[in-house]
């Protein structure tokens, strides 16, 4: 919720309403509505789902499904007591209920009988009435025998009901597990092949580094041969202290050990055993990305055959002995690299730490030379490779 | 010039909108002519009950006649008879049965504008849905005029009330909404009418801390002044505050009136109950902002006296009349959703800057179209106009159908005809117009 600048006389109410509508819509973009999240929970399993034969709404469907009503053999509503029942005959409309007096009631209804008859025919109701009582007898009896029947089919399909439940409750839970179980496969695999697709990009990474390797080592190739006696003895004794040299500068406030030496010996022996003059890296440290600087430092004690990269990744007619040039530099860890290191840049597999080296032999930041030195010579192809 | 304020209840306790409009209207217009109230004995607009005597008396000066109710209000027959009028196609009986179920049914009343209606220059009606004000504007003719006091609900869909609105002298709208509401259904343009409203008497200077100190009540206030009801939207405005709390929980809610639904018990909602005008104000100076949820007002002068106290408003959106206050006046903001309340309510509580802008502006259109003289201009300068006018140009009342035509069912239901009716804001245009009536007004 952002604050606005109020100039006093100049607030616009229905511009200050477009702001904030147009936040909303801002912020609705960013964070789901209630009414986008119940549209989302709703949404087809098929978006996720990659096998498309799989009925991803079969959990919905099957719950929308209205259970059948189990049969309950006792009526719901009860209809009531029962009538009462009375035999009608042709002297019902006569009689009285009053006793004595019933009597002469009837006897004057009697006398009266052919005075009625002259307003209508009373032999015709009562004979239809009679035969309604008959019917009504007979109807009952036919109600009772279907009750009965109803009742004993209703206790059969009520136990098949029963079991019919239990078993579709087995079923919607299996059905449940196995379309949670599905989508979660499918989250799965999804994951799967965004990682086989990660690996196969560094793989390929790898092999673009390695033909990089490659064309550098064949570019070095026609040099003499004595330099490759030279790199040897460069890559045992002055790596060593180099090493040793790198050791000290890690740690400022720790005196040189006897066989440590300075920086200026470690400088003067990698003159002494080398044809290029080493840089001073002490003092330079731009001068370590060189061009015709080859090896990594950490691999410079193993021997001179050992390539700088997994021998996997370098065919082997293309894996001769690195050229016979300076020791690479050992950068200064507080400078940053020009450009990522190698594990940043992709590279799964570090180069092995050589047994000869402490801990303190191979940190994170001594692979990066050996990126640069990689990705110099290789073209704008293969940097934007290394970007990756 | 003698007047006549024909209004459903009068009385200086009654709290209703149309009555208390009614009841400041007769008072002020007092002190320019002669005015009596006409009304009915009944106190409860639910019921109608007759609780006063009949019968002559004076509130504040003002000559009040009573005239009793003949039947009280079945309330399951209104209900019915309304779901009849306003959800199915019925018919003119219909809609006179139901205007006859609603009340006040008060036969005596009209008895008496017929038979001594010539006694008053105008008869000014108040709310136009009552029976009195039906019946009443048909005896008065063209001495009626009609404060209508509107809003966007299904009765003012019904066929009866167009000739009301087609057949008095002038109209006194409370808002720009309202007259293009009632010119869509009735189409009446033709008929004179102003955007007036109603005035409010605001102290000078009202006393926040006294409210502060009374209730104990410490930092932010959003203040809600009005009856406690689910039907002026009160229910969303608790739903939304509490959620609304969870962003900002500092934040106190003052609710002032009474209620007739449950208010949630949390420690940031206050209810105070029904409180004096004094106590009112003073809440209302020590709030930071009122808040005024309901879909449907005519005007609002609670709303009014907000801006007239110097302190912004968030209105319903949806409430046409409000939405269009708050862009005319640029005094308050207005939301539609849960979203637009937070982001609203944070903008106006977070930012003083906006706050004394927005109140600032209230006050300033206060003052230039809702003080008490610029009201008493309006009227009186429309009685002058239609003394002025030929009286007899205005036509009689329009004739009810037979009785064959009455109980046609051709009419369609009184929803269906306002859900058509054009809805939203009017456009800005209108504010030039409220400094008096203009050509466009005629």
């Amino acid at each position: 919720m952002a604050e606005f600048n109020i100039q006093s006389d100049s607030v616009d109410v229905t511009r200050i309403m477009e702001q904030i509508r147009q936040r909303i819509q801002e912020k609705r973009g960013r964070d789901y509505t209630e009414q986008q999240i119940h549209e989302l929970a709703t949404v087809k399993l098929e978006r996720f789902l990659d096998p498309q034969q799989v009925r991803s709404d079969l959990v919905e469907h099957y719950r929308q499904l209205e259970a059948p009503e189990p049969l309950d053999p006792t009526p719901h509503e009860s209809p009531g007591p029962e009538p009462e029942r009375f035999d009608f005959n042709e002297d019902t409309i006569y009689a009285s209920s009053r006793g004595q007096m019933g009597k002469l009631i009837r006897l004057i209804r009697k006398l009266l009988n052919p005075i009625l008859k002259l307003f209508f025919n009373v032999n015709s109701v009562v004979f239809a009435l009679s035969r309604q009582s008959e019917i009504n007898t007979w109807t009952l009896q036919l109600l009772q025998q279907q009750a009965d029947l109803a009742e004993r089919v209703t206790t059969r399909a009520g136990a098949k009901f029963a079991a019919r439940e239990e078993l579709d409750a087995l079923n919607y839970e299996v059905l449940n597990n196995l379309v949670v179980e599905m989508t979660r496969l499918s989250v799965d695999m999804k994951n799967h092949r965004s990682l086989v697709e990660s690996v196969a990009s560094r793989l390929d990474f790898d092999e673009r580094r390695a033909r990089a390797l490659e064309s550098v080592v064949q570019s070095r190739s026609p040099q003499p041969p004595q330099n490759a006696d030279d790199e040897s003895t460069s890559s045992t004794g002055s790596g060593r202290t180099r090493r040793r040299r790198r050791r000290s500068r890690r740690r400022p406030g720790e005196t040189a050990t006897p066989d440590s030496g300075t920086p200026t010996a470690a400088a003067a022996g990698a003159q002494g055993n080398t044809a290029q003059p080493a840089p001073d890296t002490s003092t330079s440290p731009t001068d370590m990305a060189a061009p015709d600087i080859v090896p990594r430092p950490n691999n410079a004690a193993a021997p001179a055959s050992t390539p700088t990269v997994e021998p996997s990744a370098i065919p082997p007619e293309t894996t001769p002995a690195p050229p016979a040039t300076a020791p690479s530099p050992d950068p200064d860890p507080r400078t940053p690299p020009a450009v990522p290191p190698v594990a940043n840049a992709g590279s799964p597999d570090p180069p092995p730490t050589p047994p000869t080296q402490g801990p303190s032999d191979a940190p994170a930041p001594a692979t990066a030379p050996a990126t640069e030195t990689v990705a110099r010579p290789s073209p704008p192809g293969d940097a934007r490779a290394d970007e990756q | 010039m003698k007047l006549a304020v024909v209004v459903q209840r009068y009385g200086a306790e009654l709290n209703g909108g149309a009555e208390q409009h009614a009841r400041y209207v007769a008072e002020h217009l007092a002190r320019h002519a002669e005015v009596e109230v006409l009304t009915t004995c009944a106190t409860d607009y639910i019921t109608w009950r007759n609780e006063l005597n009949a019968g002559v008396e004076r509130v504040n000066g003002i000559p009040v006649r009573r005239f009793p109710v003949s039947r009280e209000r079945n309330v399951e027959d209104f209900g019915r008879r309304s779901t009849q009028v306003f959800e199915e196609p019925h018919s003119v009986g219909a809609e006179l049965a139901w205007l006859r179920s609603e009340g006040p049914t008060s036969p005596s009343l009209i008895n008496h504008l017929r038979r001594h209606g010539d006694a008053y220059d105008y008869c000014i009606f108040f709310s136009y849905r009552y029976y009195h004000a039906y019946h009443g504007i048909r005896m008065a003719g063209p001495r009626a005029v009609l404060v209508p006091t509107a809003e966007r609900d299904p009765a003012l869909g019904l066929r009866i009330f167009g000739g009301s609105f087609r057949r008095v002298r002038a109209l006194m709208y409370n808002s720009y909404e309202e007259r293009a509401l009632i010119n869509a259904v009735s189409n009446n343009a033709a008929v004179p009418g102003v955007v007036v409203g109603i005035g409010s008497e605001v102290p000078a200077h009202p006393e926040p801390q006294r409210f502060r100190q009374t209730t104990g009540i410490e930092g932010p206030v959003l203040i809600y002044v009005g009856r406690i009801d689910e039907n002026k939207g009160c229910r969303e405005l608790f739903d939304y505050f509490q959620r609304y709390l969870r962003l900002s929980p500092q934040l106190t809610l003052v609710l002032i009136g009474n209620t007739v639904m449950p208010i949630p018990t949390h420690p940031r909602i206050r209810h105070l109950g029904y409180v004096t005008d004094q106590e009112k104000f003073d809440a209302m100076a020590a709030a930071d902002l009122l808040v005024m949820p309901s879909r449907y007002e005519s005007l609002s002068m609670v709303t009014l006296e907000a801006w007239a106290l110097g302190r912004p408003v968030l209105a319903n959106g949806r409430c046409d009349v409000l939405c269009g206050q708050c862009i005319r006046s640029n005094g308050g903001l207005y939301y539609e959703s849960y979203e637009e309340f937070a982001e609203t309510l944070h903008s106006i509580v977070s930012s003083s800057a906006l706050r004394t802008a927005l109140g600032a502006n209230g006050r300033a259109y206060f003052n230039a179209h809702y003080t008490w003289p610029v009201i008493e201009r309006k009227y009186l300068d429309m009685l002058d106009r239609l003394n002025r006018e030929d009286a007899g140009q205005v036509t009689r009342p329009e004739p009810l159908p037979g009785w064959f035509g009455r109980r046609r069912r051709d009419l369609p239901p009184g929803r269906q005809v306002v859900d058509r009716l054009p809805t939203g804001p009017a456009p800005r245009a209108g504010c030039t117009q409220d400094a008096g009536p203009s050509a466009s007004d005629a």
